[in-house]
């Protein structure tokens, strides 16, 4: 996709996070419970523009979830602001979020989990309408069109969850998340658990719906190859902290990040005359509840020096529109 | 099997006697075995004052202590009183006790229980604090006490065991939505602005609601019992009305001489009491999706 409407919508963001920092508390084991705490989410800035797809990817632990669910206030923040249209949401409690609720909406990885077993699929994506008062036969046609919308039956819609496959159930989440025509939508991890040939569908169905209804998209993965295909531009997580942002052109062309170089060798070419050089991280991923000093991908780190053992890099705009978190980008 | 050979009209009775839970329900001995001890009792109570041959009040002095004859099919108690026609009221006693008592407590314990489990924190302290003290007493002790207050009578006996019994069902409640509560459904409901009410009755309980059918059946016997216990006391049911536990008692005086009494009340509790444990038991296999895929 193009990078043009990131650039040219540099108006105000829709939805902007500082600093947004998530611990979880945590009891270790042992004969003495100690007290720990997990962050999470650590010192995160981005901002989402009016109509594009910011791309959020990291591997799975690193905080990507979270930072979708403290954007929902699903989860309360340790510290740090979110705002939405300009609004600080940050502290809102429930019954004030609920206004807003409408422009924000989510769709979820598990499309098992995220759907009430016993409801059938008309309540389902009528729940959001009912909460805004609208009487049973709007919701009844409004449910109609937008199980059109997204490629659904409008008869099934008395069907139980349970009737459906992985790929239409995510298609029901999309109706769902769809129905009050909100403004931002979070997808988290929204095709990971569908088979790539539904994956695909799933993926061109959300591109028709943004471009059709100008919507802005959050799109948190795992799966780079996934994330690029929809993203204008994108955030690469590690470790609970955001270590390069850029668009999706400058992103794949010339990544300034050694984490994000090594992702990129990572996703599979489909043509074989492309030489791959794939730089395999060594190790695994430092535990969150002890992060390493210093970078803390030094560990992993091809380029590693002395001053990224004992320095935290911060992240710094390094280009206009483009940030990395490391001492030697490039 | 002969049942399911049964064809019925098609239309509402009809498909619910084809639907799968009902073939299934069928195929389940101990549900079938409970069901049909328990619609027994239940036909029993509801045409008791049909089906007594004489009133429940009415003494004959020449049937006293008698053994069964074909006057007194099940013999007279120790005023001559036609011990089938008090067995067959006192079906009425148990089982307006039980079912009293468990409306009271799976309406609030339901309520509460799904309280403390859905919104956590203090709320969830007060309540299960509460719960534990009631845990604490051994239940008769507490029936006892309000005895004491209120005075014996068949209102007593629905008071004590529905103080005693709501923690049960808070506690199942609690576990059963702390289950649930980290399913997404529920965050895609609070994302979608549903207000906590609506999330705990139309998210919650729905998906709740099978262990606790299964707990209340249990419950039915076992509240049955504890009825008995308390008139067996002479905490609840008051002369002359007649409850099994009551009749128990009377019994037990001339056990050794005449056993008719207290035999056959215990017959009638220990009957009723198995209806409702099989019955419980076949919904639990019925209910529960792993062995149902058996």
């Amino acid at each position: 996709m193009n990078a043009v409407v990131a650039t040219e919508a540099r108006t105000a963001p829709l939805v902007s996070v500082e600093r947004l920092t998530k611990d979880f508390p945590i009891r270790l084991g042992g004969l003495i419970a100690t007290r720990a705490s997990l962050r999470a989410v650590d010192d995160l800035s981005l901002a989402i523009y009016p109509g594009e797809t910011l791309g959020l990817v990291g591997e799975s632990g690193c905080g990507k979830t979270t930072v979708g669910r403290l954007i929902l206030r699903l989860l309360e923040p340790t510290a740090g602001r979110i705002r939405f249209d300009g609004e600080d949401i940050t502290h809102r409690s429930e019954p004030q979020m609920r206004p807003l609720r409408q422009h924000i909406q989510v769709i979820f990885q598990d499309p098992f989990s995220s759907l009430n077993p016993r409801m059938r699929v008309r309540d389902v994506i009528g729940e959001p309408l009912r909460n805004l008062g609208m009487r049973r036969n709007e919701i009844e046609q409004r449910v109609a069109e937008l199980m059109g919308i997204v490629g659904l039956p409008a008869e099934y819609m008395t069907r139980y969850p349970h009737a459906f496959s992985g790929g239409q159930r995510q298609r029901i989440g999309i109706a769902r998340a769809l129905a009050v025509r909100p403004r931002f939508i979070i997808c988290d991890e929204a095709v990971s658990a569908l088979d790539v040939s539904i994956q695909a569908q799933i993926l061109n169905l959300l591109a028709d719906i943004q471009r059709q209804f100008s919507l802005t998209l959050l799109f948190i993965s795992h799966n780079l190859g996934v994330v690029r295909h929809v993203s204008h531009r994108i955030a690469v997580m590690y470790l609970g902290q955001m270590v390069e942002l850029a668009t999706e052109q400058a992103l794949f062309t010339r990544p300034l990040h050694p984490y994000t170089q090594a992702l990129i060798s990572a996703v599979p070419e489909p043509d074989p005359e492309i030489q791959s050089r794939r730089i395999a991280l060594q190790g695994e991923i430092p535990s969150p509840i002890a992060p390493p000093p210093g970078c803390r991908f030094h560990t992993r780190c091809p380029k590693a020096e002395e001053r990224c053992r004992s320095t935290e890099p911060v992240i710094r705009e390094v280009e206009p529109g483009r940030f990395v978190r490391c001492h030697f980008p490039g | 099997m002969t049942v399911q050979s049964v064809r019925l009209p098609q239309g509402t009775l009809g498909r619910l006697w084809h639907s799968e839970f009902a073939v299934r329900f069928r195929r389940n001995r101990n549900a079938m075995i409970g069901s049909v001890i328990v619609l027994f009792v239940v036909l029993v109570a509801f045409f008791a004052p049909v089906l007594a041959p004489y009133s429940y009040e009415e003494t004959d002095l020449l049937a006293t202590w008698a053994a069964p004859s074909a006057d007194h099919l099940l013999g007279g108690d120790q005023l001559g009183r036609d011990i089938l026609s008090r067995l067959i009221v006192g079906a009425r006693v148990s089982l307006l006790v039980a079912i009293s008592v468990l409306t009271i407590t799976l309406s609030i314990g339901i309520l509460l229980g799904m309280i403390a489990g859905y919104f956590g924190g203090w709320t969830d302290a007060l309540i299960m604090r509460v719960v534990d003290v009631i845990f604490a007493f051994p239940e008769l002790i507490f029936a006892i006490l309000v005895a004491a207050v209120l005075g014996p009578s068949k209102l007593t006996v629905i008071i004590s065991l529905s103080i005693v019994w709501w923690p049960g069902v808070a506690r199942l409640t609690r576990s059963l939505v702390l289950q649930l509560r980290s399913e997404l459904y529920v965050d895609a409901a609070i994302a979608c602005g549903t207000r906590p009410f609506t999330i705990l009755f139309r998210h919650l309980l729905p998906n709740i609601v099978a262990p606790l059918i299964v707990r209340a059946s249990i419950g039915v016997g076992f509240l049955i019992m504890a009825e008995a216990t308390l008139s067996f006391l002479g905490i609840g049911v008051q002369e002359p009305e007649p409850s099994w536990g009551g009749m128990i008692r009377d019994g037990l005086v001339g056990l050794r001489t005449d056993p008719y009494l207290a035999l056959f009340g215990s017959m009638a509790l220990g009957l009723t009491i198995i209806g409702f444990n099989l019955l419980g038991d076949g919904m639990r296999d019925l209910l529960d999706p792993k062995i149902r895929d058996r």
